[in-house]
Order: C-alpha cells, then sequence, then structure tokens
C-alpha cells in the first residue's frame, strides 16, 4: 500500500470569472522514503494540489473528480473530526514560515507544543515540553530561544523552527510548500540540508513544493513538472536533469525552459528568463497543448489536440507531441 | 476602513460593483426614495405652519384620512412637518459633511503629500481633535455660538474632519513614493499638479467612501443636537420633531406616530448612506472582495 | 528602551491633558459668544450685579492672568461656580459622575461582550445568512440614534407592557444601601443600558467581524488548520487575539461616541448623571457646569485612550519588544 496515493485528480475553484479548473487530472504516488517535487510557477495548481491532500482547500475550491488516498484510507470518505485527527499526525506542513505561517501573537514553543496537545492528550505537558526542546534542537535552535515569538527570530530560524512543528506528531508525509522562498542564500542552502538531512534520518515521505528547480534537485529524487493545472513531465531527478542537453522530444519544453533559467544550481536565480508570455486562463476551455502560446517550437498540431503524458522511458513521462519513446531495456 | 489599492481606485466599475453587492444595491435604493420624498414631497404637500388647531379634537390625534401620520401638540399636520424636516436634516447633514470632507481631505492631502514637519504638525493637531468627545463637543460649540441651521452646520463640519484626515493621509503617504509620482516629478511638474492629476484622482473613491460615511454621523449628529433643544427654533427638522414630541409626553400619551415618523426618517436616511459606506469599503477592498 | 518608552508616553498623556485643559479655557473664556459675554449682554444684570460677575470671573484680570487663574483652579479642583445651583461645581457634579460611571461602565461591559461574540459569529460564517442577518441588523441599529432608541425602548416596555421603571434611577421611598434598593437601582438601570449596548454593540460587532474576516484569511490560520485545530478553536485561540487588535484602537474612538450617547440616554431616561447635567445646563445656560463637564469628558476620552494603547502593547509582542 503507497504512503499516497493520487489519482486523476480535479479541483475547481469558484471565481467572479467563472469556474477555474487549478488541478486537472494529475496523478501522483509518494511512498514511504520518497522525496518528490512538484515545480512551476505561481498559479500552476502546485499548492492547491499539496493542501487537497488533507482536504485543505479554500472555501471556493472544490474536489470535482479523483481520489486521494493516504495509507490506503479515502480522505474523501472522512468527516471533519477524522480529517482534524489525521492532520499533522499523517501529513503535515512546512509553510512559509519566514512570512506570516506562525502565529504573530504566539510564542514559538507555544504553537509547536499546540500540535502535540491536540493530537496526543495523554502525553504529560513535562514530556511535550521536553520533545519541543528536541525538536528545536534537531533544527538548531537553543533552548534558550525556545519562548521568542515569531518577529524575534530571523527568516531562516522561523523556517526552522516551522520544520521542527512539521515534525512534532512524527508524520508520514511531510509537505514543504515554498520552504526556501523569501529566504536569503545561506538560510536556503541550510534549509535545504536539513531537509535532505531529515529525509535520510526519519524516512517519511516529502513532498517540496517550488518554483525553484534548482533547489528542488537538490533535495527530492523525483520531479513533477505542473503547467496550467496539468503534470506536464514526471520523472527521476537523475532522468530529467541528464537529458537537460539531449534532443527535443526527450524532455518538456517547459521543463527545459525552467532549466536554462539556471545554468548553474548555485548561480543567481531568475524564473526562465528565455519563456515570455502568462500561462493560459484557466477559466477559460484550453483547445490544444496548454503550453502552445509560449513555445518555440509549436505547430499548428500542438495548438488544435493536446497531447497526452508520454512515456520517455520507464518512470519518465513526457506530455508533448514531440515526445519519443526511447528504447526500454 | 481598510487599506485601498491604487490600481482599484482607477477601475470604472466602482459603481457596477457597488450595484452588485446587495447592501450597495439596497442603500442606493433607499438613497433615491429618500432624496425623493424630501426633496419633492414639499412641494406636493406643502406645510402650513399657520395651520394650529388649539381645540382638544386636532392636537396630538392618531393618523386618519384627513391626517396622515396624525397631528402634533400644536395640532400640525405630522407628515407635511416630516416631508420638510427631512430637508432641514438633510441640509445640515450636506453642509457639515461638506466642510468636514474638504477640511480633512485637504489636510490629509497635504500632511500625506508634504510629510516631514508638516505632517508632524498637522497630525499631531488631528490627534488632538481625534480624542475629544465628538457630539459633546458639537453640543458645547452650539451652547456657545447659537443653534440657527447654518451655525450648526459649521459646528458639525468644522468637529467632523479627524478620521478623514487621518484616512486619507495614510493612502497618499503611500502613494506618493509610487513610481508614478516619482516619474511625474522628475518632468517638472508643480507639486499642485502631481496632487490635482495624479494623487487626487487615486484617492477619490476613499474620500467618497468617507463622504457617506460622515454624511450619516452627521445627520445623527444634528438629530442628537436637535433633540436636546439645540436646533433651529424656526427650521424644524426631524430631530426638533422629536424633541417637540419628547417634551409634549408622546411617549406617555401614546402618540407612536409622533415619534416613529421622524424617527423612521433619521433612521432610513442614515441606514442608506451607512449601507453605501460599507459597501463600498467592501467593493474597494481587494482582500474581502476575493472573499465574496 | 522599555523606560523610555513609557516616559514619552506619560509626557504625551500631560501635553494632551494640558492641551486639552487650555482648548477648555479657549472655547469658554477666550472665544466671541463666551458664556462671560453673554451673560453681560442679556442685560438682567444692573451694574453692580456686573461687577460682581466680572470679579467672579476674574475678568479684571488681563487674559494671560485670567489663563494661569484658570490653569491653577483647575489643576486644584476648582471648577467654579454653578449660577443655577448656587454651589460649587465640584459638588454639583459629585453624585452625576458615579451614576454615569455606573450605567456607561455596565453598558460597556455588556456592549464589548455581545458586540465581540457577535461578530465572531458573523466571521465564522462569512458570507452566510447569519452573517448577513448580524452585519445588517448592526448597521441598522448603528443608523438610529441613541434618544430614538431610547424612546422606542420607554414605548415598548415602559407604556405597553409595564415591565420595567422608565425614568430615574431609584424609586422613592426604599431605604437606601439595602438588598433592595440595590436591586431597584439595577431595574432602573436595564433600560438606559440596553439603549446603549444596542446602539454601540453593533460598532463592535462590524469592528470585530470585518478584522476577523481579514485575519481568517492570514497564512498562520492555514497553518493551524493543518495542524489540525478544531475551527473554534481556530477562531478563539488563534484568529481572535490577532483581530482584538484594531477592536482595542476601535475602543478609543469608542469612548467619545457612548459618552455622547449618554448624554441622550440620560435625557430620555432621567438618569442623573453627567449627560444630564449637561443637558440641563445647555437648557439653563449654565455654563460653569457645561464647561466642567465637557472637561471631565475629555479627560476620560484621553485617559482611556492611554489605556488603550498600552492594552495594545500588552496584545502585541511585536510592539511591545521594539
Amino acid at each position: 500500500m503507497s504512503l499516497l496515493e493520487i489519482r486523476d485528480l480535479r479541483i475547481d475553484y469558484r471565481t467572479e470569472s467563472g469556474v477555474l479548473r487549478a488541478v486537472d487530472d494529475v496523478s501522483l504516488v509518494v511512498e514511504r522514503g520518497d522525496a518528490v517535487g512538484v515545480v512551476g510557477e505561481s498559479g500552476c495548481g502546485k499548492s492547491t494540489l499539496g493542501l487537497a491532500i488533507p482536504l485543505l482547500l479554500a472555501p471556493n475550491a472544490t474536489v470535482a473528480g479523483g481520489s486521494i488516498r493516504l495509507d490506503g484510507t479515502s480522505i474523501a470518505d472522512l468527516d471533519e473530526r477524522q480529517l482534524n485527527r489525521l492532520r499533522w499526525t499523517t501529513v503535515s506542513f512546512i509553510f512559509q514560515g519566514a512570512m506570516n505561517a506562525l502565529n504573530p501573537v504566539q510564542r514559538i514553543d507555544q504553537q509547536i507544543l499546540e500540535a502535540i496537545r491536540i493530537h496526543e492528550p495523554e502525553t504529560s505537558t513535562a514530556t511535550a515540553r521536553a520533545r519541543v526542546v528536541e525538536l528545536l534542537g534537531l533544527v538548531g535552535i537553543a533552548p534558550s530561544r525556545a519562548a521568542s515569538y515569531p518577529h524575534e527570530f530571523s527568516g531562516g530560524m522561523r523556517q526552522r523552527a516551522m520544520i521542527a512543528m512539521a515534525l512534532a506528531c512524527q508524520p508520514a508525509l511531510v509537505i514543504a510548500d515554498e520552504p526556501t522562498t523569501a529566504l536569503d542564500a545561506i538560510s536556503q542552502d541550510q534549509i535545504l540540508q536539513l531537509l535532505r538531512d531529515l529525509r535520510r534520518r526519519r524516512g517519511q515521505g516529502l513532498i517540496m513544493i517550488s518554483h525553484d528547480l534548482a533547489a528542488i534537485t537538490r533535495v527530492c529524487d523525483r520531479i513533477v513538472v505542473m503547467y496550467a493545472g496539468v503534470i506536464v513531465e514526471t520523472g527521476t531527478t537523475a532522468d530529467v536533469l541528464g537529458r537537460r542537453d539531449a534532443a527535443l522530444g526527450t524532455i518538456h519544453p517547459y521543463t527545459r525552459a525552467l532549466l536554462d533559467a539556471h545554468p548553474d544550481l548555485h548561480g543567481p536565480r531568475v524564473l526562465a528568463p528565455g519563456l515570455s508570455g502568462h500561462p493560459p486562463d484557466l477559466a477559460r476551455p484550453i483547445v490544444g497543448c496548454r503550453f502552445a502560446d509560449r513555445c518555440a517550437h509549436a505547430t499548428d498540431h500542438c495548438r488544435a489536440v493536446a497531447p497526452a503524458l508520454v512515456a520517455v522511458s520507464r518512470d519518465h513521462d513526457v506530455r508533448c507531441h514531440f515526445a519519443v519513446a526511447e528504447r526500454v531495456t | 476602513m481598510s487599506v485601498l489599492d491604487d490600481d482599484v481606485a482607477r477601475r470604472p466599475g466602482v459603481w457596477r460593483d457597488l450595484w452588485r453587492d446587495r447592501m450597495g444595491r439596497s442603500g442606493l435604493i433607499m438613497m433615491v426614495a429618500v432624496l425623493f420624498v424630501v426633496l419633492v414631497g414639499p412641494m406636493i404637500f406643502p406645510f402650513q405652519s399657520q395651520s394650529f388647531g388649539t381645540s382638544s379634537a386636532s392636537i396630538l390625534q392618531p393618523p386618519s384620512a384627513a391626517h396622515w401620520f396624525g397631528t402634533t401638540e400644536l395640532g400640525q399636520d405630522v407628515f407635511r412637518q416630516f416631508l420638510l424636516g427631512g430637508r432641514i436634516s438633510l441640509y445640515v447633514g450636506v453642509f457639515a459633511t461638506v466642510i468636514a470632507i474638504v477640511l480633512g481631505a485637504g489636510l490629509g492631502l497635504v500632511s500625506g503629500y508634504y510629510a516631514g514637519w508638516r505632517d508632524a504638525v498637522l497630525m499631531r493637531i488631528t490627534d488632538f481633535f481625534l480624542v475629544l468627545p465628538t457630539l459633546p463637543l458639537i453640543i458645547v460649540l452650539a451652547a456657545l455660538f447659537g443653534q440657527s441651521i447654518v451655525i450648526t452646520s459649521l459646528v458639525i463640519g468644522l468637529t467632523s474632519w479627524p478620521q478623514t484626515a487621518r484616512i486619507i493621509r495614510s493612502q497618499v503617504l503611500s502613494l506618493r513614493e509610487r513610481a508614478l509620482v516619482l516619474r511625474v516629478r522628475s518632468l517638472g511638474a508643480s507639486n499642485y499638479r502631481i496632487m490635482a492629476r495624479h494623487i487626487l484622482p487615486n484617492v477619490a473613491p476613499l474620500i467618497f467612501a468617507n463622504l457617506v460615511l460622515v454624511l450619516s454621523g452627521a445627520i445623527l449628529a444634528q438629530a442628537a443636537l436637535a433633540f436636546l433643544g439645540l436646533g433651529d427654533p424656526v427650521q424644524v427638522s426631524w430631530g426638533t420633531m422629536l424633541h417637540n414630541a419628547f417634551n409634549a409626553g408622546a411617549m406617555s400619551t401614546g402618540a407612536w406616530w409622533y415619534i416613529l415618523t421622524p424617527g423612521a426618517g433619521i433612521v432610513v436616511m442614515v441606514l442608506a448612506f451607512s449601507l453605501i459606506g460599507h459597501s463600498l469599503d467592501r467593493v474597494l477592498n481587494p482582500l474581502r472582495r476575493s472573499q465574496r | 528602551m522599555r523606560g523610555s518608552y513609557w516616559v514619552r508616553k506619560l509626557a504625551s498623556l500631560a501635553a494632551t491633558l494640558y492641551a486639552t485643559v487650555s482648548f477648555n479655557f479657549l472655547l469658554f473664556h477666550v472665544l466671541p459668544g463666551n458664556p462671560v459675554q453673554l451673560l453681560a449682554r442679556s442685560g438682567h444684570y444692573d451694574a453692580a450685579a456686573r461687577r460682581q460677575l466680572v470679579a467672579l470671573f476674574e475678568l479684571n484680570h488681563s487674559l494671560l492672568d485670567q489663563y494661569v487663574i484658570y490653569l491653577n483652579n483647575t489643576l486644584h479642583g476648582n471648577l467654579g461656580f454653578s449660577y443655577v445651583y448656587r454651589e460649587p461645581v465640584t459638588t454639583v457634579l459629585g453624585s452625576a459622575i458615579g451614576n454615569t460611571l455606573l450605567l456607561v461602565g455596565t453598558a460597556t461591559f455588556i456592549t464589548v461582550v455581545v458586540g465581540v461574540w457577535l461578530g465572531v459569529v458573523a466571521a465564522s460564517r462569512a458570507n452566510s445568512l447569519t452573517d448577513a442577518t448580524v452585519s445588517v441588523t448592526s448597521l441598522s441599529l448603528w443608523s438610529m440614534p441613541d434618544f430614538f432608541t431610547g424612546m422606542i425602548l420607554i414605548f415598548v416596555c415602559g407604556v405597553w407592557i409595564h415591565v420595567l421603571p422608565i425614568s430615574g434611577i431609584e424609586s422613592s421611598g426604599l431605604a437606601s444601601g439595602g438588598l433592595a434598593h440595590v436591586l431597584d437601582i439595577a431595574r432602573h438601570l436595564v433600560l438606559p443600558a440596553t439603549t446603549l449596548v444596542l446602539v454601540n454593540a453593533a460598532e463592535f460587532s462590524l469592528i470585530t467581524r470585518n478584522s476577523l474576516v481579514d485575519t481568517l484569511v492570514e497564512d498562520y490560520v492555514l497553518t493551524a488548520r493543518a495542524k489540525g485545530v478544531s475551527r473554534r478553536a481556530i477562531v478563539w485561540r488563534h484568529a481572535l487575539r490577532n483581530a482584538l487588535l484594531p477592536i482595542v484602537t476601535a475602543t478609543a474612538l469608542y469612548v467619545g461616541m457612548v459618552l455622547g450617547g449618554a448624554i441622550q440616554v440620560e435625557t430620555v431616561f432621567s438618569w442623573p448623571g453627567m449627560g444630564l447635567l449637561i443637558y440641563n445646563a445647555v437648557e439653563q445656560r449654565d455654563y460653569p457646569v457645561l464647561e466642567a463637564s465637557f472637561l471631565i469628558f475629555a479627560i476620560a476620552v484621553i485617559v482611556t485612550n492611554f489605556a488603550s494603547d498600552v492594552l495594545y502593547r500588552l496584545l502585541d509582542p511585536r510592539v511591545r519588544r521594539t
């Protein structure tokens, strides 16, 4: 049984300009110990996908189709209380802690303590407190700083505190949503290092969501590239990176644009400078390939017929008319 | 009130959004109805102040075919007095609001635009007036300076500006830093021109939203003043009618028509403007907008 | 750093109080239309009386001297002499201050509790029918003049169904101090306090609702949801404390409003407090009483403002330690 199994997931938002399909036919499997990176521009549906897993969608969003199974349980069958019990114990989040993900009027230790209190009411206060100190130690925050308010921490420290909080209830799956955004280069480095270490040491599943492909390649062993609500490419990090200089058809043009944005993985980050224009308006029906308008290789066929996700090799799928399967050995 | 995004200010659809919002639409409809009754009503049903009837058969009479909303303690027709009284209430409200908005928006613009020591001095003064209890201050001023409707308007207007000044100032302060303003300034445009052409249009919707709320406050203040006996004795407003009703013992004698008629007038008039104001706040606030 | 904050804050408080007293002097003693001129002009006074009046108000001194005398008197709690009661103003104010405190204090407590609770109910079901009902009801009540709300309550509870006393603070013939007396005052308090609550709770519920709706979309609320915190706990434990900040700020403005309301409500219900005193002072042009009452109201608002600043600091750690 897989830790997480998403099948043909569709998520709709009701907006003033009509119904918008933010996630369209997305399937994804995460096993224990896996680290999967979901990459794409803002608005491509990657955060919505993450929030959908423990059903944390905004009030105007609905699951319009497909299924999400956690440890074999379909979350659609759970009521609010069961969902609350599952949240943080099975799936926890590392949000953008540098910004406003921590409550500004509560102390850091109280916020971590709250998670333990809710899910393990039988644990004594002393034990819970000891665990908070231990968790903070794990991310390199001294016990003397535990009783601080978020604004007393630097952005990097807040993000590390957020990671400590995410681990409080030993979740099987951790979803890190833009964990390095808005941090300086050194803090980003620390956070990525921390995510890698934690994965190796604790063995839980990790989904890292980011617009930063370079950051993802440093942590994850599998990459999912999303564009305008659909998966356009998925494969092992080695596969995707290994084909960056290969011919058209073994890698999606969008992925290539994202990779070209980072010629050197430690260099300055610019989001796809070769890419002009915007993703299509998801509130309108889309004909043909969603990327066609921004693709240098687009043909009339691309603009008329939507491509399917094609396996180019074992565990490597590309949604492009130019995609050609390699001889599988 | 919430912070506006300046792009929203230039959106043409504010009126349309107001009409689409249920609160906004109710407010607009009520406003048009009140304006019609108050502005056109007295032309159709003029008030004859001489038509006193002092016999007990004509004073404080309940509604009848002859007197739709009953009669006053002096035997006057409540309906006709109501129509005329609305004009006075509206007149004072509008006059006072114009003063308050010109003062408040003007000070806010100057303070926010020039910043620095001018801002510091002006805001210090604004904050002082902001903490003074408004209605007691209005009462004191009216008691000292008189109670004609012009003085009442001046008194209310001169005490109702600080909040507007505060709100406009903070908005202008955030606007002046924008590239737009800096670019225009580098081309040698005068301060006056920048303020009139670039800043004022951007704060205009905010001023308007504020104006509606100041207006409802001014109408309430006038009513309270008149009720406390500080209204114009010649120009009978809705507040004055309630003052007369209260002193004539309308409550103990059960003359509900004499209380409910002017009272409902005030409530509907104030509610119309408050609904519009609150709806504007929602329409202009992008955050709450996305919530709908 | 902490010390210097309090020094600055207290200095600012003192400056505001000083400005208020000076403003009062300007209003009542300098500006044309001041009470002394009005009295002298009214012509009821012969030469001797006028001389007495001039001496009484220290008008034989220069304006600056008058100002100094005024400051000195105010500082020593000498607020003048009432024309009507023929007593020192402080004596006249004595019991009235307590009665107004009782009325406004009770009303404020209930207003905050009811208003915040309604705002929370509306915000937790944002954009539902409950929300719309609370918002529209709040706005409608807010649109009613305090005195009109009071008159309606008198009509309903006092005239149609005789359940509650509609006038005064106590019934005659009860020995003071006993339980019966306390209960009697409480019964008299119900309608005027309810009036103030009805009008002002609206303000709090609207501010709470809007502030909470804005807070509930913050990232840390999503974090709390992800942690499995129940809806109720999210609102009360995570969002409300943040949402309370604008409410604390609004309290300062509220005090100015409720004192204006107290004047109207005390007039309608003949509640023997500062408001009724002001009403009578206006009617009888008892300027020293009016002057002192206004000064006390202004000082009350300024001190409450100061208190709300302090409370804000306690509630928001970001302000507290910077």
